[in-house]
């Protein structure tokens, strides 16, 4: 049984047709990345899975189980931190697990193990306001880890970040990935990234949001920057770039008139 | 130079300063801050003091700051200041405690219903912009002389303030701070204990902070309309008998308990709310 299951999912805003007949089976420990243009739906997508937004009509089985609203089984990354900004980082990391009950010394010591693991340790009582836009985002990653999810759905976490804290944080998130082999839905504008990081690229097309195709990543594992000026590595984005690209010049236009 | 000069690298860690540049240091940055801040009060006081002594030597017109002082330390002794300042701190607090408590109240009774805020706003913003100190004297023949008509004065001044910030700061919470939350499965209790209430503490704090200058406006205002003691009572009786330094004393006590409530405020601020600042 796949991990995560969509079938014949759709989403309409009144008039406007957002999402059409998509169909995926994720498999479990899979990184897959969702590209596409502005208003091809990517995020809305996510949003449907993680139960913030309702579909509507078509499926959406997690382990088995279909998902209608938030759980404690999805976590979300958000583009910008949502942190809160009264918290310190180890409370805002602990949320989750509060949210569910009351909080544990075990809960604590988690918490304190995942801050680490993101790369915060000696961080804990500081603020947000005290820290890096890189650093609010390890705080994001490590507080969606905490409640130990089945599947991770990042939604361009790395966007407001300046080029070279991208491509650090990329690097992070894979070695965390392959340490625990999380679930992971990661939607990006970035091709590179989301090459760099996968094991499937789906690439969405817009008017309607639906799944144009779908790329497989056959670089081998663990990788590491260097892969980025491989041939290989350059092949595979020019393929998806050349994709969406009439689509993203379409969509650029679109949103200057 | 004779002295050895401290290392110039600026990356090196900063070893402890010695006691007497650790003082020096403190004096320049009182310097700095407050310099010019203390030169502007000290050099109005001493204006006033000349104007008062040469231009308008008439007490009964002026008093001079140091005639002032004299005049608090004398209505101190006689034990007069602290009765005056006890009346009116008790009608100020009583009427202040009771506004928030029901301006907080009102805030999240709009919040919580659209309904209720319907019905609620039109009162709360008519009775916000009205000067409703001009109904003092009608309190005050209603409950008498004593100080529940000045608490009830302080009340209506101080709640709609309150009740308005309040109502805002739980209107403003982040979406974006919502929506984290609701992924984490909360429920709306858990979204508003969580994020609403506390991000609306900032707002709610700007809502006392304003009350407390219209409070003691409300108490003075009321005082004067009639009562048997208070800093109101004690400035229209000093009017009366023409005696500048005891009015005076009187004005000066209260900015004096205006800037250190307000201050106080600026206080809490910083250790509640240290978020906002940036």
């Amino acid at each position: 049984m796949s991990k995560l299951a969509i079938s014949r999912l759709n989403k309409s805003f009144g008039d406007l047709e957002a999402l059409r007949g998509i169909n995926l089976a994720v498999e479990r420990g899979e990184f897959i990345s969702v590209v596409g243009p502005s208003g091809c739906g990517k995020t809305t997508f996510l949003r449907i899975i993680a139960g913030l937004e309702q579909a509507t009509s078509g499926e959406v089985l997690l382990d088995g189980h279909a998902v209608r609203k938030p759980g404690s089984d999805r976590g979300f990354v958000f583009q910008n931190d949502s942190l809160l900004p009264w918290r310190t980082v180890l409370d805002n990391a602990i949320i989750g697990r509060e949210l569910a009950g009351p909080v544990r010394p075990a809960d604590r010591k988690d918490t304190m193990e995942l801050l680490k693991l993101v790369g915060l340790e000696g961080f804990e009582h500081y603020h947000p306001r005290q820290l890096s836009g890189g650093m609010r985002q390890r705080v994001n990653l490590a507080r969606a880890l905490a409640i130990d999810p089945e599947i991770l759905l990042m939604d361009e976490p790395f966007a407001a970040l300046d080029a070279q804290t991208r491509e650090i944080m990329q690097t992070e998130l894979l070695r965390i990935w392959e340490r625990g082999q999380k679930t992971v839905l990661f939607v990006t504008h970035q091709i590179d990234e989301a090459v760099f990081l996968s094991d499937r690229v789906l690439v969405f097309a817009r008017r309607p949001g639906r799944l144009q195709a779908e790329v497989k990543i056959p670089l081998p594992r663990p990788r590491n920057l260097a892969i980025k000026r491989t041939s290989e590595f350059v092949a595979l984005v020019d393929r998806i770039w050349r994709m969406i690209e009439d689509d993203v010049r379409a969509a650029a236009l679109y949103e200057n008139t | 130079m004779s002295v050895p000069s401290q290392s110039v690298d600026t990356a090196a860690p900063v070893s402890p300063a010695p006691p007497k540049a650790a003082f020096e240091t403190l004096l320049e940055i009182l310097r700095q801050r407050y310099l010019a801040s203390f030169l502007s009060v000290a050099g109005g006081l001493a204006l006033w003091e000349l104007i008062s002594r040469v231009l308008v030597a008439n007490s009964l017109f002026l008093a001079a700051p140091s005639q002032i002082a004299v005049a608090i330390y004398n209505l101190a002794r006689t034990g007069q200041l602290g009765h005056h300042v006890g009346v009116s701190a008790a009608e100020f607090a009583l009427g202040y405690v009771i506004a928030c408590a029901i301006g907080i109240g009102l805030g999240l009774a709009m919040a919580a219903s659209a309904t209720m805020k319907q019905a609620l706003q039109p009162w709360v913003s008519g009775l916000y912009a009205t000067p409703t100190i001009a109904l003092a004297p009608l309190f005050i023949l209603w409950f008498g002389i004593g100080i529940w008509s000045k608490v009830l004065v302080v009340v209506t001044l101080v709640l709609f303030p309150v009740a308005i910030n309040t109502e805002a700061g739980l209107r403003t919470t982040s979406e974006r701070l919502i929506e984290m939350l609701r992924s984490f499965g909360a429920t709306r209790r858990q979204i508003f204990l969580k994020v609403s209430l506390p991000s609306a503490v900032p707002f709610i704090l700007a809502g006392l902070k304003l009350g407390i200058g219209r409070g003691l406006i409300g108490v003075v205002v009321a005082e004067l309309f009639g009562s048997r003691a208070g800093l109101g009572n004690l400035i229209s009786q000093s009017a009366d008998a023409f005696n500048m330094p005891d009015l005076f004393a009187g004005v000066v006590i209260l900015a004096f308990a205006g800037i250190v409530m307000t201050a106080g405020f600026g206080w809490l601020e910083q250790r509640l709310v240290p978020w906002t600042r940036d």
